[in-house]
């Protein structure tokens, strides 16, 4: 990742121009920036907001300082205007779970491939229009400059990026997973009660939000540098089940299902990695 | 024959474009496109745990994540043979009302206003109505503030669990915020003030369908086990497709919903015109100001059934607490069986929601989920066809028909992610 970067400091010179875009997700992202209430005018009047199509109908297409991008890459449409947007960009931010890590959608729960799945939703009829691509992160497809994970992103790591990123500085990236913060919450480990918690493998910066109400991380904010998955699975498929206590325990499958609600393809690598080392 | 293109719908959730093709001066069809991708939701969660099930399906839409986390619970846990307490019950129902405030608020405060108003959004509306934005603001950030005390945040929360709630918020947590309503209550009554006048155009006045979740004892809510139709009928949430009727066309990637053949609506519009005389409060005095019939035939009235549920949804919030604070934390309800079918429906913001599941030996073995943006997308084209077709008659040029278009589908409050989980339409 490439922070603090010239171009970063160029941008911040005189009030940078900004775009904000979605590509195909649940617009979560963007919605936190306007759910910065007690922030938002004051968003608007640090940066100057050139695109925003989920807030305004004025939006201009040019050159910009910042592209602010949300979403996975799941079409040929969204591949086209990704690819429009990293020409126009000085600084591209993928913004949220699906930007970074392909999102939910890119969970391959199944093991048949994507021709299959929108097969098996729409049936058999024959379509004129263009094909889908399977969901990937903006980083399948173009270089990323700033990633801000999450599922939703949080809002105060947002504006603190974007504060920094004003003042021509970037975010400094979380290197640490989950239960550090719930550490600190001193909240009790819910891997000792036998939940399939994601937190040893997931990157902080929640603030431990799920576990802190007693519920097991689900990996939201997807895998955390070098974590260590291999030791996770090994652990997790000990365990009872503790919604149906007459199972015996997890399946190495259930453990590899919830890795990949939100860990998209950076948990797919980890999980051949882990797969091989077993071996 | 030309064709009139908006690109880019603005000031909606999610990536829409809309076509209209004219014949000389007929309007020959006019198409609602979602760009969004398909991401194909019912085949993500196949095989996995229902709990994950529901983490995820809320995941469709932002703005109605705790529609779609209270039409899986329902769903989920009927199929599952939970029955849940009283309490965990109230607090679901407290969290909709929740996101009714913050969704309605965003639509109608700064999404929708700036149409009726003729500004390009709201931050350019502050010339003249900051407080009119500032308000919507207030009561949007309070309506996340319910969603967060009780899901543990505003979006994607992951405190509702199966069978109840990983913590219960505390007394002082819900006291809290019913401390705040009060004074929310005159900013919800100034923006049906300044809606409640307003003249809307009489030529895009035409009858539909509508419907919406029933939710018995004769009171006005948001979720229910029967749906009910305007005209009369009512069928048991597990019918739903009797309602939906959904089917896939050969065009695009939208399967289409129709009743009798013929569209209809859901959201805000279809339930005060389904329900508004069972309204309370100053809500209800609103109701009886301003409804008419017209209601009944023009979806841009559907800004100011959004403003009087909004103010319904603060006026109930008191006494929901009052109710949820005099009662015990329950224990969260184990399953009852790891096989079974159900069906949840639930009145989203903008309409009418339902999932739908089988469960097998403790995993997903199939999931149908229908969105109200699917639901109204036959309706949005409709009237987006009778205002093109009554601004060429009128000669207005094609910058005036677009304007015009735009409001008309802005007036559904569409959510573009809900619906492209099952569609893309991109036409040529």
């Amino acid at each position: 990742m490439t922070h603090h970067t010239a171009e970063a400091r160029a941008a911040a010179k005189k009030k940078p121009t900004v775009g904000i875009y979605g590509l195909t997700g649940c617009a979560g992202d963007q919605l936190t920036i306007v759910n910065c209430e007690d922030q938002i005018l004051d968003i608007f009047g640090a940066a100057d907001i050139r695109s925003f199509l989920m807030a305004m109908s004025n939006n201009t297409e040019e050159q910009m300082d910042v592209a602010i991008v949300e979403g996975s890459v799941s079409s040929k449409g969204d591949l086209e205007m990704l690819q429009d947007i990293r020409k126009r960009a000085k600084v591209l931010i993928a913004l949220g779970g699906c930007a970074v890590n392909g999102g939910p959608q890119s969970g391959r729960a199944l093991k048949n491939d994507w021709k299959e799945r929108v097969k098996q939703v729409y049936g058999d009829v024959k379509f004129s229009i263009p094909e889908s691509l399977e969901p990937k992160p903006l980083s399948a497809y173009v270089k990323v400059d700033i990633s801000i994970p999450g599922c939703p992103i949080d809002k105060l790591e947002f504006l603190r990026a974007l504060g920094r990123l004003v003042k021509g500085d970037g975010p400094t990236p979380v290197k640490y997973p989950v239960c550090i913060e719930c550490k600190y919450n001193e909240n009790e480990c819910l891997l000792f009660k036998n939940e399939l918690c994601l937190g040893p493998v997931t990157v902080a910066g929640c603030n431990s939000v799920c576990i802190n109400n007693n519920v097991a991380c689900v990996g939201c904010r997807g895998p955390v540098a070098e974590a260590n998955v291999a030791g996770e699975v090994e652990m997790l498929v000990k365990m009872k089940h503790p919604h149906f206590p007459d199972r015996k325990s997890f399946s190495y499958d259930d453990v590899v299902n919830k890795a990949m609600m939100y860990g998209g393809s950076p948990m797919v690598d980890l999980l051949e990695k882990a797969k091989g080392a077993k071996k | 024959m030309r064709e009139i293109k908006i690109e880019h719908l603005a000031r909606v959730e999610g990536h829409g474009a809309i076509k209209v093709e004219v014949d000389g001066k007929k309007v020959k069809k006019v198409d609602l496109e979602v760009l969004e991708g398909p991401r194909l939701f019912e085949t993500i969660t196949l095989g996995k745990l229902p709990s994950e099930n529901l983490s995820i399906v809320p995941r469709i839409c932002a703005i109605c994540t705790l529609s779609h986390k209270n039409a899986s619970l329902r769903g989920l846990e009927k199929a599952l043979g939970i029955k849940v307490p009283e309490k965990t019950d109230l607090l679901r129902s407290l969290m909709l009302h929740g996101e009714a405030v913050e969704s309605h608020s965003l639509h109608v405060g700064l999404l929708a206003l700036p149409d009726l108003l003729g500004y390009p959004n709201a931050i350019a509306m502050t010339d003249k109505y900051a407080d009119t934005v500032i308000k919507a603001l207030t009561m949007k950030k309070f309506g996340n503030k319910v969603m967060e005390t009780i899901a543990a945040r505003a979006t994607h929360g992951e405190n509702p669990i199966i069978g109840g709630f990983g913590r219960f918020p505390t007394n002082e947590e819900l006291f809290a915020l019913k401390d705040q309503v009060g004074a929310l209550i005159p900013m919800a009554t100034a923006v049906i003030d300044l809606v409640g006048p307003m003249k809307f155009p009489t030529w895009l006045d035409e009858e539909t369908q509508f419907a919406c979740m029933e939710p018995g004892n004769k009171e006005y809510g948001l979720v229910g086990e029967q749906i009910l139709i305007s005209d009369g009928t009512k069928l048991d949430v597990e019918d739903y497709k009797k309602l939906t009727n959904e089917r896939v066309v050969p065009h695009s990637y939208a399967k289409r919903s129709r009743y009798k053949e013929k569209p209809y609506t859901v959201g805000s519009v279809a339930r005060v015109n389904l329900l508004g005389g069972r309204l309370t409060g100053k809500a209800k005095s609103y109701y009886d100001r301003y409804h008419n019939d017209r209601w009944k035939k023009n979806p841009i009235f559907n800004n100011v059934a959004q403003s009087i549920e909004l103010l319904y949804a603060l006026e109930k919030i008191p006494p929901l607490i009052d109710k949820i604070t005099g009662m015990k934390d329950p224990a969260v309800v184990k399953p009852g069986r790891d096989t079974g079918k159900g069906t949840g429906g639930v009145e989203a913001p903008r309409g009418t929601l339902f999932h739908s599941y089988e469960i097998k030996n403790g995993r997903m073995s199939k999931v149908d989920i229908i969105t109200p943006t699917a639901q109204n997308l036959e309706d949005i084209e409709r009237y987006m066809g009778i205002a093109a077709q009554a601004m060429l008659d009128k000669g207005e040029k094609d910058d005036a028909i677009k304007k015009q278009l735009e409001i008309v589908a802005r007036s559904y409050d569409p959510c573009v992610s809900c619906s492209a989980h099952l569609v893309e339409i991109v036409r040529k």
